[in-house]
């Protein structure tokens, strides 16, 4: 009995202490550093030898649904050199729908070699969708120094599957 | 240390802990109620995350970031980019927020958050807290089986290592989240005292083992974990309803002679009205319900309805809307006009229809009333009368309109409760995305009262067998009510589920339900309907062991069965949510079917206690899935956790 209320004193000690060392009165150490500096992002540069998009992406009906998601397949991008944090922007146009959207992705120091960037899954409504395949465009854009520069831009042939 | 000292030492300590025993009695019926207590609020934690879910919070935040700053109007927009968010009232260009009295309640909470980041750093002041909570946790639960030592020494481990993982993954939280925070750190402590609240009422009908394992249920497999850390009304109903059903059955209860008691019976009974009373501050339409239901079971049963217990009932009642009048009349200038009633902006969803019927028809039943009172009455009287009449519809109509619905549109009924799927009606305002359950998709363990409805029908059909008069029966039926506090409370419980089903019908299904959250309350109804039924009750405690190995299996495998299938899969939100929906339902449906046998054979009591145990799991499943993988939002106050999530695939 003595030595689990000895335990649990250790406990409550560690856990106060530690907090209130950590805490802004104390100040002792700060354990609560952010993990990356939001305050430059955007500044810096990148060097793109290569650019990778999918040749098709799936326009599918769900599961128990009349909505269909749209999946675009990962991009890939090959940075030989980086300097600061420059962002890509990874974006699916359809025009015919009226369709675009893109994903914003944050590079970092350590990202050289092939770096492959995502598109968020999307939700259409099923009357939208009408036609068996639609035309549309998928580009990935560098932003730096509030400038851009368009890396690459190929048609897409979205599918859509029952 | 001389003597003296030590022992004057001694006695404020033997006086604190009388207090501390007290206190923990009073407020949650004991040490029993406390480990429920410790329990809910460590397994609510884990989900929880500092952010807004559902859009319309950011009315309720912005309006209790104002009142924290002493108003009722909503100053600024603390949280999000605009005042214009669904629920926010307007009047004479100032908006106003609602559920005042929720926000009013999460002020100490607030307080006491501010207080602590004088000294600890918000993005820790959590996870110390949460840890602190395990240490405490564990002492407690070790102390109930009788196991202290081990009991202390697990928490204080678990709370050791839980807090240094934390600690060693922290963020910083920035000081702007913590009236949001307060706002959710009060609804966490309210579901906690939902919970000992249904402890404390099935623990005096059927024992202590009981008490605990029911409130056990409602936290961990039921949807009602899920609301526990979204600052929204729903906690609080649920806290409101569980007392106002606990103080009722002790206004039956108890014997004069019990002693250790707070209140006597009719304190009892006037504090049920005075809970409903509360809830009117929160909100005006649910209270009613409350109300109505309450009265319907009370004055019939009520041991004596003499003109002191009426005048007590009703001096508490009376004081206790007194909140709700005066914040109606700060915030709308009218005392019974609450804040729900401003012109808003909240006006952007539809409910989903199926052809039903127009609302606006179905109330024609007061015209019919004015006309014959105009023929019969002195023209002056028919102003006063007629302003009655319209007061009293306004306050009768969602019952009626909630009957007919059911009547004319049983579809709409049906894809509340057993099969939601894809609703062309709500799904724009969903994203297209199939995210709402029904009842039974989010909670199938709620199929299990299907027992009652078969062992009451079966009792019904031998008394008509026995040749005894209806009337006969009725008056036995009523006499039972009358005589026994667990019939009445039972059907209480009934009352209030029936009638806030019948207030919100009319506008369900609707979108951002999430798990049909508007009939919330059906949840700890149906896990007292399964305790309060015979059949259920020995099929469960006979075989209590089978259900639990059931429950563990299905939330071991069964949890990561799901991550599996969304990653494998690669599976939307909305096909997620239906993947839980269909196992939930076809688990439902065999747990129906075992139920339903329960009145007539007690062979089948362990597949019932082994189908209870699978879908309490599925309910578990839903709420750590949907804690750790389908919604991802804001900052998880234990990092650590938010760190695990990261691991595991998106929707």
């Amino acid at each position: 009995m003595d030595r689990s209320r000895g335990l649990s004193a250790v406990a409550v000690t560690v856990i106060l202490g530690v907090t209130l060392a950590s805490g802004p009165a104390v100040g002792l150490v700060d354990l609560t550093q952010p993990r990356f500096d939001p305050g430059n992002i955007g500044q810096g540069n990148a060097t793109v030898s290569e650019v990778r998009t999918p040749a098709t992406v799936q326009l599918k009906q769900g599961l128990e649904t009349e909505s269909y998601y749209l999946e675009t397949p990962d991009a890939g991008i090959r940075v030989t050199a980086i300097q600061g944090r420059p962002t890509v922007a990874y974006k699916l146009a359809i025009p015919s729908m009226g369709y675009s959207r893109g994903t914003t992705h944050f590079l970092g120091p350590d990202d050289t070699g092939w770096v492959s960037l995502s598109l968020a899954r999307d939700t259409l409504p099923g009357d939208r969708v009408s036609a068996s395949s639609y035309e549309g465009t998928l580009s990935v854009t560098l932003r730096y120094n509030g400038t851009e520069r368009v890396l690459s831009e190929r048609p897409v042939t979205v599918e859509v599957v029952e | 240390m001389s003597l003296t000292t030590r022992e004057g030492w001694q006695a404020t300590r033997e006086r604190a802990s009388t207090l501390r025993a007290t206190a923990v009695r009073i407020l949650l019926g004991g040490q029993p109620g406390l480990v429920v207590f410790l329990g809910t609020l460590v397994f609510a934690g884990l989900s929880w995350r500092v952010g807004v879910f559902i859009t319309d919070t950011y009315t309720l935040a912005n309006a209790f970031a104002s009142l924290s700053e002493g108003g009722f109007a909503v100053e600024g927009a603390v949280y999000g980019d605009s005042l214009e968010t669904p629920g926010m009232g307007v009047r004479d260009g100032r908006y106003y927020g609602r559920n005042y009295g929720q926000l009013v309640v999460s002020l100490p909470a607030l307080w006491l958050l501010e207080a602590s980041t004088m000294v600890a750093d918000p993005g820790l002041v959590f996870a110390a807290g949460w840890s602190l909570l395990v240490v405490a946790l564990g002492r407690e639960a070790g102390r109930l089986v009788e196991r202290p030592a081990l009991g202390t020494s697990a928490g204080a481990v678990c709370g050791l290592v839980g807090f240094l993982g934390n600690a060693a993954v922290a963020r910083p939280l920035a000081d702007r989240m913590l009236a949001l925070a307060a706002m959710q750190l009060t609804a966490l402590v309210v579901t906690a005292l939902a919970a000992a609240t249904l402890y404390r009422l099935l623990a005096r009908i059927h024992g202590d083992r009981v008490g605990l394992v029911a409130a056990a249920v409602m936290v961990v497999a039921t949807p009602v974990g899920f609301w526990a850390s979204v600052p929204k009304r729903h906690a609080f109903t649920i806290a409101l309803v569980l007392s106002v059903w606990y103080a009722f059955y002790r206004s039956r209860s108890q014997s004069t002679a019990e002693t250790g008691s707070a209140l006597s019976p009719l304190g009892f009974r006037a504090l049920a009205y005075g809970l409903v009373g509360l809830t009117t501050w929160l909100h005006a339409g649910e209270a009613f319900g409350l109300f109505v239901a309450l009265v319907v079971v009370d004055l019939p049963t009520a041991p004596s309805n003499d003109r002191r217990s009426l005048a007590v009932v009703a001096a508490v009642f009376a004081l206790s809307l007194v909140p709700f009048l005066l914040t109606n009349a700060a915030v709308s200038g009218d005392p019974l006009r609450p804040p729900r009633m401003l012109e808003g902006f909240s006006e952007v969803g539809t409910s989903g229809e199926f052809g039903g019927a127009d609302p606006a028809s179905s109330t024609g039943a007061d015209g019919l009333v004015k006309s014959l009172t105009e023929l019969a009455l002195p023209p002056a009287f028919v102003g006063p009368v007629h302003a009655g009449i319209d007061r009293w519809s306004v306050l009768m109509s969602p019952f009626f309109r909630g009957t007919l619905r059911v009547v004319e549109n049983p579809e709409a009924v049906y894809r509340t409760v057993v099969r939601g799927g894809y609703i062309p009606g709500t799904a724009p305002e969903n994203n297209y995305e199939t995210t709402d359950l029904t009842v039974l998709e989010a909670g199938p363990l709620v199929a299990a009262v299907v027992a009652i409805g078969v062992s009451t029908l079966r009792r019904g059909v031998r008394g008509f067998r026995t040749g005894r008069p209806l009337s006969a029966s009725v008056r036995a039926a009523l006499d039972r009510w009358r005589t026994s506090s667990g019939t009445a409370t039972d059907v209480l419980v009934l009352l209030t589920a029936v009638s806030v089903f019948l207030l919100y019908v009319q506008k369900l299904p609707t979108h951002a339900q999430v798990t049909a959250r508007y009939l919330l309350v059906f949840y700890p109804a149906a896990v007292y309907g399964i305790v309060r039924s015979w059949p259920l009750r020995r099929a469960l405690t006979g075989h209590g062991r089978t259900a639990l190995w059931a429950w563990s299996g299905g939330v071991l495998l069964g949890a990561q069965l799901f991550v599996v299938v969304v990653a494998a899969g690669s599976l939307g939100l909305g096909e997620a949510f239906q993947v839980h929906a269909l196992a939930g339902l076809s688990v439902a449906l065999v747990l129906a079917l075992f139920a339903a046998t329960g009145p007539f054979t007690d062979s089948f009591d362990r597949l019932t206690a082994l189908f209870a145990g699978l879908a309490g799991a599925l309910g578990t499943d839903f709420l750590l899935l949907s804690g750790l993988v389908y919604f991802q939002y804001g900052q998880y106050v234990l990092p650590a956790l938010g760190e695990f999530a990261r691991l595991l695939p998106s929707v």
